[in-house]
C-alpha cells in the first residue's frame, strides 16, 4: 500500500476539508465571543439549500453562493436573538435550530421542487487553473484545477487570523468571550460582538454549504451536511479557536475522509473507511483534553 | 483646597438594602483619601457611582465642577476617572500592552499598531515607575503586577482620579509597600488623586492624607490622618462601645469535639489563606471568627468539611478527616451553613421540602428500604421545619429558588441544624437577612448550643459574633491574632481583625 | 407540586403549538398548499378516521396502530434523554445507541435460531441493553473524567455506529438470502412480536414499553436515586456538599438511557422489520429528544406529549400521500414549538431584568 498517498488522495482532501474549514472559521468566531454554537450544522444545510435553490432557478452558481450567504447570515440572526438578546440554552437552540434545518429543506425541497431527496443544479462553482502550477507533475495534480473557494478557503484563513489577532473589531471579540467585564468597563459592549460573531458565523456557514453544494458535487441532498457542522466544531476545539489552526484541523479531517475513499479501492468496506473521520474527531475532542491537562502539570510544576 | 469630586446627599437604594444613605463628601485635588469601613458599609457602592457603573437614587455628583449627568463608564473615563476593581478587568489571554489599550488601540489602518502601543506602554511605565514587561501574557503575571497593569490602563485613558477598591487585599507586605510608593509618586509628581478603599487602618495611617469612614450606608466622620489614632477609627467604624448580649444559659463546656493542629490551607489561586492556624472547640461553646472578608476564615470553615484540601491536622468528634468526601465528614455528625448559599447550600430549582430532607432523603423515615420516598412523610417533616423556622414563602412545595434571600437562608439553617449535628459550621447565618428572621436565625443558633452542639461561627457582621459567641478569636492573614472571652472593648477586636493588635491576648 | 409554575407552563406549551401549528399553515400557504386540507388530511392519516364521527372503528385502523407504535418509540427515546439530562448530560448519542442495539438483537436471534423464544428474546433484550448502554458509557466517562463536551462526542459516535451497522449488515452479518442487498437473515417467525392490530406497526412490545415507562418514571420521580439524579443535574455543587458521588450518578444515568435506546432497536427489529436492515431508524431518537426538551424532561408530560407528536408525525406521512405536502412539516412544527417556548422564557426574562433596572431607578 506504498502508493496511498496519491495526489487524488490529497485533492480529495482539499475538497473534504473546505466546507468543514469555512464553517470552522465562523464557529472560532462564536467560540471567541463566549458563545457554544452547536447549530453550525443547520447553517450549512440552509446554506446548502439556498445555493442549490436559487443556482437551479437562475442557473448562476454565482447568485446561489450569494444565496447561500444571506441565507446563512439571516441564520445567524436568528441564533443570536436568542442566544444573546433571549439569553436562551445554546445547546437547545442549537439542536433545534438542525432539526428544524434537516425539516424545512426537505420540506421546501418538495414544496418548491417537487422533488424528494434531492436536488440537481446544472450549475457549479468553477475549477480554477492555475498556469504554471498546473504543468508541474504531482503538485499541479493537487493544487491546480480545484474549486474557487478551495483557494479563497486558505485566503479567508489567514485574514481571519489576522482579523481575530490583529485588528482592534478581535481584539474587542475575545474580550467579549473571555472577560466581558472588562470590555464593558472599557465602554464596548460585549453583546454587540457577539451578534456580529453570530452573523459573521452564520455567513461562514452559509459559505461552507455553498462549497458543500455546488463545489463539489453541483445538487443538494437531503441531510448532506452530515454532521460536518459538528466535525467544524470539534476542529473549533482541536485549534483554540484560532481560524489558522482550525483550517488545519479540517485538513486534518479531510485527509481521514479522503484516506477512507482511497481505501475503498483495497476492498476495505467504505463503510468502514467512512467511521474514520468520525473517529478522528472524537480522538481530536480526548487529545485536547489530555494537552490541556499535560500543559496544565507542566505549568504547576 | 480646590475640591475635584463632590458627592452631595447621595442616597442609593437596591432591592431591600439601602447601600448609601445622605452622603455628602467632598475629595481634595491631589490628595490620597482613604475610605473605610466594614463589609458592607457602602464604600464600594458610592464608588462605582462615581465611577458610573450605579446611577444614584438621589443626590448628585460633580467632578471638576462639572455636574455629572449621565452615569456611565465611558463618561466617567471621559470625565478622568479611573478605577481599580478589587476583581481585575484583565483578560487573561491577553498580553499587558493589548490589555492596557483595549479600547483605544492605537492603528495602522484596519490593524492594530502593536508597536506602536507597545512603545506608548513602555513610555507610560517608565514615566509613572510601574515597571511591566508589556509582552507578557496577564495570566502570567503575580497579582500585584497585574494590579500595576490595571493601575497603567486607567493612566493610559487619561485619568486624573484613580480609584482603587482595596488594593492591598490580595498583596503581599511587599507588593503594597511598592504600591503606596507609586500612589504617593503620581500624587506628588503628577497631580492625581487617588480615592483608596480599605479595611486595614495602619494602611490608612501609611499613606493617606485624609481619612473618611462609612458605617451601615452612612458617612460618618471626616478626618486628617494625622488627628486620628488608628483606636479611634477603629470605633467609628463598629460603632458604639457596646457589647449587645442575647440572652443565653450559662455555658457549659463539654468534650473536645473539633481539634486543630498546624492547619495550613490554601485559596482557590493556590496561595496560602490558613496559615498554621491551631484551635480547639468544645461542645456546648460557639467559637466566633472576626475577621475581615477574605482573612482565611471560609478556607476554614471548608476545610472542616471536607471541601478542601489541607495540611495539618483536623480531628472531628475524635476522628481525623484527612482523605475524607464532605459526605464522609458529614456522616461523623458535622452539618455545615455554608457561606454562598445560592452556589453550595440550595437546589433552588428543587422544592423547599426536597431541600430540606436533601442529604438525609435516604433515612428510613424519608425513604422505605433507603429506595422509595415517602413523600407524605417528607412532607409532613418538611412542612413541621418550615413552621418551625418560619420560612415564609408560598409553601414547603414551592421552587426554593422562588424564596426571598432570607427564606432560603432558613431554609438552609433548618436543615443543617434539623441533622442532629454534634458539630456544627455557620458561615455568614444572616447574611442578606431582613431584622426579623436575623433575631430568629440567633436564638435557633444559641438553642443548638445550650442542646450541646459545638459552634464555630465566622460573619463578616462583627455585632452578631459579639452577640452569639461565647469565645471570639480575630483572623488576620490567616493567622490568629488573638482571643477574646470575658469583658472586653470592640476597638480591641477591630484592631485585631485589621493586624493592628497582633499578639494580642484578652482575658477577663 | 409547584403547581402554578406547572400551569404557567402548560398555558405556554399550549399557545406555543398553536403558534407553531400556524407557522405551519403560513409555510404551506406561502409554498402554494392549502393548509386547512393538508391538516384534514394530517388527521384522517393518524387516525385512520375520514370524519370525526368515526371513532368506533378507530381500534381496527392501521394508522392508529402505528401512531400509538411511533408514540411508544417517542416517549422510550424521550425518557432515555430525560434521564441523562435529569442528572446533568445531554444523551444526543441515542441514534447510535438504538441501531448498535437493533443490529446486536438481530443478530443473536439469527445465531441463536431454533432455541425456544423464552431464551432467544430475554437474550436479544439484555444483548440491545448491553451494547446501547456500553455505547453510551463512552462519551459518559470521557465527560466525567476527561470532561469532554458529550454533545459533540455523543454525535460522533452515531455516524461511527450506523456505518459500522451498514458495514456488518452488508458484511459478516449479511443476509444469505441473495435477493437482498443488505440486511440480516429474517427471524423465525416464533420470535416476532404479535401484532395487536392488524398490519400495523403495533406489536405486544408496548406492554413491555409501558412497563419501561412506568419503572423510569417511578425511578425518576419516587426514589430516592431520581432525588439524587435531580439534585446533580441541577446544581452538582450542592450536591457534591450533600455527599453524593456525583461522578458515578452521571455516567449510571448515561448508561441507562443507552440501554433503553438500545432496547428500542430491538423493539424496532422484533416488533416492526423481522430482521436488521439499513435505516432501519430515520432520526427516531432526534424526534423523541425534541418531544423531552419540549416537555422540559418531565416523564408524564413526555410520554403524554409523545402521543401528540406520533399524532403529527404518522399524519403527516398520510398528509404527504393524500395532500401532496411534504412530511418533513412535522420536523418544522416540532422544532418551532422550542423556538416559541424558547423566546416566551427570553422575553419573560428580559422583561424581568428591565423591570428590576426600572425599579432601582424608581426607588426613593
Amino acid at each position: 500500500m506504498g502508493d496511498i498517498l496519491t495526489a487524488g488522495l490529497l485533492r480529495q482532501m482539499l475538497r473534504s476539508a473546505t466546507p468543514v474549514a469555512l464553517a470552522a472559521m465562523g464557529g472560532a468566531m462564536t467560540e471567541h465571543a463566549g458563545v457554544m454554537n452547536i447549530g453550525m450544522d443547520g447553517m450549512i444545510l440552509i446554506g446548502a439549500f439556498a445555493a442549490v435553490a436559487v443556482s437551479a432557478v437562475t442557473g448562476s452558481a454565482w447568485l446561489g453562493v450569494l444565496a447561500a450567504i444571506a441565507a446563512g447570515i439571516l441564520v445567524g440572526m436568528f441564533f443570536a436573538l436568542f442566544v444573546v438578546k433571549f439569553k436562551s440554552d445554546e445547546f437547545i437552540i442549537g439542536t433545534a435550530l438542525n432539526i428544524f434545518a434537516g425539516g424545512l429543506t426537505v420540506f421546501l425541497l418538495g414544496a418548491i421542487f417537487g422533488v424528494r431527496g434531492t436536488l440537481r443544479t446544472q450549475a457549479g462553482l468553477p475549477a480554477v487553473e492555475i498556469p504554471v502550477l498546473r504543468d508541474i507533475p504531482f503538485v499541479g495534480e493537487v493544487l491546480s484545477g480545484n474549486s474557487l473557494f478551495v483557494y479563497l478557503t486558505v485566503l479567508l484563513a489567514w485574514g481571519m487570523w489576522a482579523l481575530v489577532y490583529r485588528t482592534p473589531w478581535g481584539y474587542h471579540l475575545r474580550a467579549a468571550g473571555e472577560h466581558p467585564g472588562a470590555l464593558r468597563t472599557a465602554g464596548i459592549s460585549p453583546e454587540g460582538r457577539q451578534w456580529q460573531a453570530s452573523i459573521l458565523c452564520g455567513a461562514l456557514c452559509g459559505l461552507a454549504g455553498a462549497q458543500l453544494a455546488l463545489g463539489n458535487v453541483s445538487m443538494f441532498s437531503e441531510g448532506m451536511s452530515n454532521s460536518r457542522g459538528y466535525v467544524a466544531f470539534a476542529c473549533v476545539i482541536f485549534g483554540a479557536a484560532n481560524p489558522g489552526k482550525a483550517y488545519l484541523a479540517a485538513l486534518m479531517f479531510g485527509f481521514f475522509d479522503a484516506l477512507g475513499y482511497r481505501l475503498q479501492e483495497y476492498q476495505i468496506s467504505a463503510n468502514l473507511t467512512s467511521m474514520i473521520p468520525y473517529l478522528i474527531t472524537v480522538a481530536m475532542m480526548v487529545y485536547v483534553v489530555l494537552r490541556g491537562e499535560r500543559r496544565r502539570a507542566a505549568g504547576r510544576a | 483646597m480646590e475640591a475635584i469630586v463632590e458627592f452631595s446627599h447621595i442616597t442609593m437604594d437596591f432591592p431591600g438594602v439601602r447601600a448609601n444613605d445622605d452622603v455628602s463628601l467632598s475629595i481634595r485635588r491631589g490628595e490620597i483619601f482613604a475610605l473605610v469601613g466594614e463589609n458592607g458599609a457602602g464604600k464600594s457602592t458610592l464608588m462605582n457611582i462615581l465611577y458610573g457603573i450605579h446611577t444614584p437614587t438621589a443626590g448628585s455628583v460633580t467632578i471638576h465642577g462639572k455636574p455629572v449627568v449621565r452615569f456611565d463608564p465611558k463618561a466617567a473615563i471621559a470625565a478622568g476617572v479611573g478605577m481599580v476593581h478589587q476583581h481585575f478587568m484583565l483578560v487573561p489571554s491577553f498580553t499587558v500592552t493589548e490589555n492596557i489599550v483595549l479600547s483605544r488601540e492605537p492603528r495602522k489602518g484596519i490593524f492594530c499598531d502593536r508597536r506602536e502601543a507597545r512603545r506608548q506602554v513602555e513610555a507610560l511605565s517608565r514615566e509613572y515607575g510601574l515597571e511591566v514587561e508589556p509582552d507578557s501574557r496577564v495570566r502570567d503575571l503575580s497579582v500585584g503586577q497585574q494590579q500595576r497593569v490595571e493601575i497603567l490602563k486607567t493612566l493610559y485613558r487619561g485619568a486624573e482620579i484613580l480609584i482603587l477598591d482595596e488594593p492591598t487585599a490580595v498583596l503581599t507586605p511587599q507588593e503594597t509597600n511598592e504600591l503606596f510608593t507609586v500612589l504617593r509618586r503620581v500624587v506628588r509628581e503628577r497631580g492625581m488623586t487617588v480615592i483608596l478603599i480599605t479595611h486595614k487602618l495602619y494602611e490608612v495611617a501609611a499613606v493617606s492624607q485624609r481619612v473618611g469612614v462609612m458605617r451601615r450606608g452612612r458617612l460618618v466622620g471626616v478626618a486628617d490622618t494625622a488627628s486620628v489614632s488608628q483606636r479611634q477609627l477603629a470605633g467609628m467604624m463598629v460603632g458604639r462601645e457596646m457589647q449587645p448580649t442575647a440572652p443565653r444559659q450559662p455555658l457549659r463546656l463539654g468534650e473536645e469535639k473539633v481539634h486543630i493542629q498546624n492547619l495550613c490551607v490554601a485559596n482557590s489561586r493556590g496561595l496560602p489563606a490558613v496559615r498554621d492556624l491551631s484551635l480547639t472547640l468544645r461542645a456546648g461553646e460557639i467559637l466566633g471568627i472576626a475577621a475581615v472578608e477574605g482573612n482565611g476564615q471560609s478556607e476554614l470553615l471548608e476545610a472542616i468539611a471536607g471541601m478542601r484540601p489541607f495540611q495539618g491536622e483536623i480531628q472531628v468528634n475524635g476522628r481525623s478527616i484527612r482523605g475524607l468526601s464532605p459526605g464522609q465528614v458529614r456522616s461523623l455528625g458535622l452539618a455545615h451553613v455554608p457561606e454562598d448559599r445560592l452556589r453550595t447550600g440550595v437546589d433552588p430549582e428543587a422544592s423547599v421540602a426536597e431541600n430540606l430532607v436533601a442529604g438525609r432523603h435516604r433515612a428510613p423515615r424519608f425513604a422505605r428500604f433507603g429506595v422509595h420516598l415517602r413523600k407524605k412523610a417528607i412532607r409532613e417533616y418538611a412542612e413541621g421545619l418550615y413552621r418551625a423556622f418560619d420560612i415564609r414563602g408560598a409553601g414547603a412545595d414551592t421552587e426554593a429558588g422562588s424564596l426571598s434571600g432570607g427564606n432560603m437562608q432558613k431554609t438552609v439553617i433548618a436543615r443543617e441544624m434539623s441533622a442532629g449535628a454534634e458539630v456544627l459550621l455557620i458561615a455568614q447565618p444572616t447574611r442578606g437577612v431582613d431584622i426579623g428572621a436575623v433575631e430568629f436565625i440567633h436564638s435557633q443558633i444559641l438553642a443548638q448550643r445550650d442542646g450541646g452542639a459545638a459552634i464555630l461561627l465566622s460573619s463578616a457582621d462583627l455585632d452578631e459574633i459579639l452577640t452569639l459567641s461565647d469565645r471570639i478569636i480575630t483572623l488576620y492573614e490567616g493567622r490568629v491574632t488573638g482571643e477574646y472571652t470575658g469583658e472586653f472593648s470592640k476597638t480591641e477586636l477591630g484592631l485585631g481583625m485589621t493586624g493592628g493588635g497582633k499578639e494580642a491576648t484578652h482575658e477577663a | 407540586m409547584k403547581r402554578r409554575n406547572l400551569g404557567s407552563y402548560f398555558l405556554s406549551l399550549g399557545l406555543s403549538i398553536l403558534l407553531a401549528l400556524g407557522v405551519g399553515a403560513a409555510i404551506m400557504a406561502v409554498t402554494g398548499y392549502h393548509p386547512w386540507e393538508a391538516y384534514r388530511a394530517l388527521f384522517q392519516g393518524a387516525t385512520g378516521c375520514g370524519e370525526l364521527g368515526d371513532l368506533p372503528s378507530l381500534l381496527t385502523q392501521r394508522q392508529f396502530g402505528n401512531t400509538v407504535e411511533y408514540a411508544m418509540v417517542l416517549f422510550l427515546t424521550g425518557l432515555a434523554c430525560a434521564l441523562g439530562a435529569r442528572a446533568g448530560i445531554f444523551n444526543v448519542g441515542g441514534e447510535g445507541q438504538l441501531y448498535l442495539g437493533a443490529i446486536v438483537s438481530a443478530y443473536i436471534g439469527v445465531v441463536l435460531a431454533g432455541l425456544s423464544p423464552w431464551v432467544v428474546i430475554p437474550a436479544a433484550a439484555l444483548g440491545a441493553m448491553a451494547v446501547g448502554a456500553f455505547y453510551a458509557w463512552i462519551p459518559g466517562v470521557l465527560k466525567v473524567k476527561c470532561k469532554v463536551n458529550e454533545v459533540i462526542t455523543t454525535i460522533m459516535l452515531n455516524s461511527v455506529a450506523i456505518f459500522f451497522c451498514a458495514y456488518l449488515s452488508n458484511g459478516p452479518w449479511k443476509t444469505a438470502n441473495p435477493n437482498r442487498v443488505s440486511g440480516t437473515d429474517p427471524l423465525e417467525a416464533v420470535y416476532r412480536f404479535p401484532q395487536l392490530i392488524r398490519g400495523s406497526n403495533l406489536t405486544s412490545a408496548i406492554f413491555a414499553s409501558a412497563v419501561i415507562a412506568l419503572l423510569v418514571w417511578y425511578v425518576m420521580s419516587r426514589t430516592t436515586t431520581g432525588f439524587e439524579m435531580k439534585l446533580t443535574g441541577h446544581n452538582p455543587r450542592f450536591a457534591r456538599f450533600l455527599g453524593l458521588n456525583v461522578d458515578n450518578i452521571v455516567i449510571a444515568a448515561m448508561s441507562v438511557s443507552g440501554a433503553i435506546c438500545g432496547l428500542v432497536g430491538m423493539f424496532q427489529v422484533y416488533g416492526v422489520k423481522g430482521h436488521y436492515q439499513d435505516g432501519i431508524s430515520n432520526e427516531y431518537y432526534f424526534d423523541g429528544l425534541l418531544v423531552a426538551m419540549i416537555m422540559g424532561y418531565r416523564p408524564v408530560g413526555i410520554i403524554v406529549m409523545s402521543f401528540f407528536f406520533a399524532f403529527l408525525k404518522v399524519g403527516a406521512a398520510g398528509m404527504e400521500l393524500n395532500a401532496g405536502v411534504p412530511g418533513e412539516l412535522y420536523r418544522i412544527i416540532q422544532s418551532v414549538v422550542i423556538f416559541f417556548l424558547a423566546a416566551e422564557g427570553g422575553v419573560k426574562a428580559l422583561l424581568a431584568r428591565k423591570k428590576t433596572k426600572k425599579e432601582a431607578a424608581n426607588h426613593g
